[in-house]
């Protein structure tokens, strides 16, 4: 089979194979609501057929085999030898939480193969769609760019015929943006609906009893964050089951009901989509958090903890509380590698958690990639967009108000006290000398606010963000490039991890 | 003339399938059908030479398929594709009018001859 055609087959088996399974699993819940109901056995006979028929045929033996077996157990009923009571219809469950598992275990060994040989590698259908799609993203990019300099020259003389036409275009111009940034568009069930058959294996593996609810599967978001999503999401979830969620026995002692809860909703807030994952296990332990931070300096004696400070010290590299090493989510809780991830797509993350009542993750992911709202600040005669996302105001900078705490300089604002990072020491700038008024760039992340010191401000634009390679001795905060409306080019600085 | 077919099967896969093998050994695809009900509509409304039919599909299965497209046309030229240990049900379908089989997972060259065997 060509290579080509082979990794289209396998997108297609990707996609039924999952719908079906989930199809599956629906059938299975609504029959254990309803026991003798057995139109339901048809169903989800039909399911495993075809999943079995396209398993075959990409030569996937041993899940061909798997899925014949769980129809072998379907057959049981559906001839009659059997009736579907509460354990039956528990164990077939099981069995097709265990063939989603097979799918991606399977779907992610071929991607595997595939890398193992790039010779005879060939993108499959959908990266090659990503490919356009992107290629597509950059010439709008260029277009956008292009239009920002003839705004510029159309605010000089606004009454002309030539400024009439540039505004039609530049209409023409948002419709076609939208449009472009729509075919991108994929719905996050793709992603969600892995999480259910996941938790009820790993629940099983733990001896957790466990109801898992999704919704808002059908909200969109870009295909470039969708895809960074899985790794860091089920990590999420991991932790849940594996460190938030009790055991039935812990569960009754603490007055719970013995089922743990987890809920994984996805809502849309203006631009962005929110998925919340929540649990209603035993929370973080902030004193504990709070006690290992303050052994490893990280935080200061006598300070507590808001629930933003907390991520903000759960996140940083290599802090971990875990006393033992589980083979569900290995060493710690890796939110660090967690954070990182969904920061390179430009999503935030938010922690509310409870102790005795659970733990809540928000992730804010953004819907529309490539283009964002930014700020152009200058140093000297270089000059860097940084996302508005974060940024909470603008104010004149005053030496005066500047005082030194433990080798930081921080910086009084409403009687807020804010610890201040000069740009210029940051981006190691070597120019000339800093002009004798700068303003200072207020922003939030992780909880913390934090003041950074431009030298000017040079306006907002629509950035388009281009991926940089990263080079050695690139500055972790340098996450993109983008070229402003006169032409020069400019180097996206990610604010969020920076503090 | 190329000869056009119609493709049925509830699986996208299955469907792109059958007509990369069938496209690529010169013969059109008339449309696709992915129920009983969508097969026996489209055979009316498409008149193809041949129709490809899956077994197992929702609303109306494959064999009611195919007693209903003999009903309209007795001389259809239908063909079954079924899954391995389905020997039972392929009889099924032969007395009621299908004129070969094929098994899945497919092999090009025998869904070809069984196809050519077909159209005679």
């Amino acid at each position: 089979m060509a290579d080509a055609r082979r990794a289209r087959y396998v997108t297609l088996f990707a996609a039924e194979s999952r719908s079906l399974l989930a199809m599956g699993h629906r059938s299975v819940t609504a029959w254990l609501a309803e026991p003798p109901e057995s139109s339901h056995a048809e169903e989800i006979f039909r399911a495993l057929h075809t999943v079995k028929g396209m398993a075959a045929s990409l030569g996937f033996d041993a899940l061909a085999e798997q899925v014949h077996a769980a129809e072998t157990v379907l057959a049981e009923v559906r001839g009659g030898e059997r009736a579907a009571d509460r354990r039956w219809l528990e164990g077939l469950e099981g069995r097709l939480d265990a063939l989603a598992l097979e799918v991606e275990a399977v779907l992610a060994r071929e991607a595997g193969g595939e890398a193992a040989h790039p010779v005879a590698r060939t993108a499959p259908v959908v990266r090659v769609d990503t490919e356009r799609l992107d290629a597509l993203l950059a010439d709008l990019g260029a277009m956008v760019t292009a239009r920002q300099e003839l705004d510029r020259q159309v605010a000089a003389d606004p009454f002309s015929p030539v400024a009439r036409s540039a505004q039609t275009l530049s209409h023409r111009l948002d419709a076609l943006k939208e449009r472009i940034l729509h075919v991108r568009l994929a719905p996050l069930g793709e992603v969600l609906e892995r999480i259910p058959p996941m938790v009820r294996d790993l629940g099983r593996q733990l001896g957790k009893q466990l109801a898992v609810e999704i919704s808002g599967e059908e909200l969109e978001v870009d295909r470039a964050i969708l895809a960074q999503l899985p790794e860091p999401l089920m990590h999420l979830v991991r932790n849940a089951v594996d460190h938030g969620l009790e055991t039935p026995a812990e569960r009754k002692q603490a007055g719970k009901r013995p089922v743990g809860r987890l809920t994984v909703r996805a809502r849309q807030e203006r631009d962005a989509v929110v998925v919340e994952l929540a649990d209603d296990g035993r929370g973080i332990d902030r004193e504990r958090i709070a006690a290992r931070a303050r052994e490893q300096g990280i935080l200061e004696a006598g300070a507590t903890l808001s629930d933003e400070h907390l991520l903000g010290i759960l996140a940083r590299p290599g802090f971990s509380t875990a006393q033992e090493v589980s083979a569900v989510s290995g060493r710690g809780v890796g939110l660090d590698t967690v954070v990182a991830r969904l920061h390179e797509v430009g999503a935030a993350v938010s922690l509310t958690t409870v102790v005795g009542h659970g733990s809540s993750f928000q992730l804010r992911l953004p819907t529309r990639l490539g283009i964002v709202r930014a700020l152009v600040t200058a140093i000297g005669e270089e000059r860097y967009v940084m996302p508005l996302t974060h940024v909470t105001e603008l104010v004149a900078w005053d030496p005066a108000q500047v005082r030194q705490e433990g080798g930081r300089a921080m910086f009084e604002l409403r009687g807020e006290t804010i610890p201040v990072l000069d740009l210029r020491r940051l981006l190691q700038y070597r120019g000339g000398s800093a002009p004798a008024h700068r303003p200072a760039i207020v922003f939030a992340a992780h909880g913390q606010r934090i003041a950074l010191l431009a030298d000017a401000i040079a306006g907002q634009i629509d950035a388009v963000i281009q991926p940089i390679d990263r080079v050695p001795g690139l500055p972790r905060w340098i996450t993109g490039a983008t070229v402003l409306g006169d032409g020069r080019p400019a180097m996206l600085l990610d604010v969020a991890s920076v503090a | 003339m190329a000869k056009r077919i119609l493709i049925c099967d509830d699986a996208i896969f299955m469907r792109t399938m059958i007509a990369d093998i069938l496209t690529g050994a010169g013969f059109e695809i008339a449309g696709e059908a992915e129920s009983g009900l969508q097969a026996v509509e489209r055979y009316k409304a498409l008149q193809p030479d041949l129709v490809t039919m899956d077994i197992v599909m929702p609303d109306m299965g494959g064999i009611d398929a195919v007693k209903a497209i003999i009903a309209v046309d007795p001389d259809a030229r239908i063909l079954m594709c079924s899954a391995m240990g389905q020997q039972a049900l392929v009889v099924e379908a032969v007395q009621a009018g299908a004129k070969d089989f094929v098994v899945k997972p497919f092999q090009p060259a025998r869904v070809i001859e069984a196809v050519k065997r077909v159209l005679g």
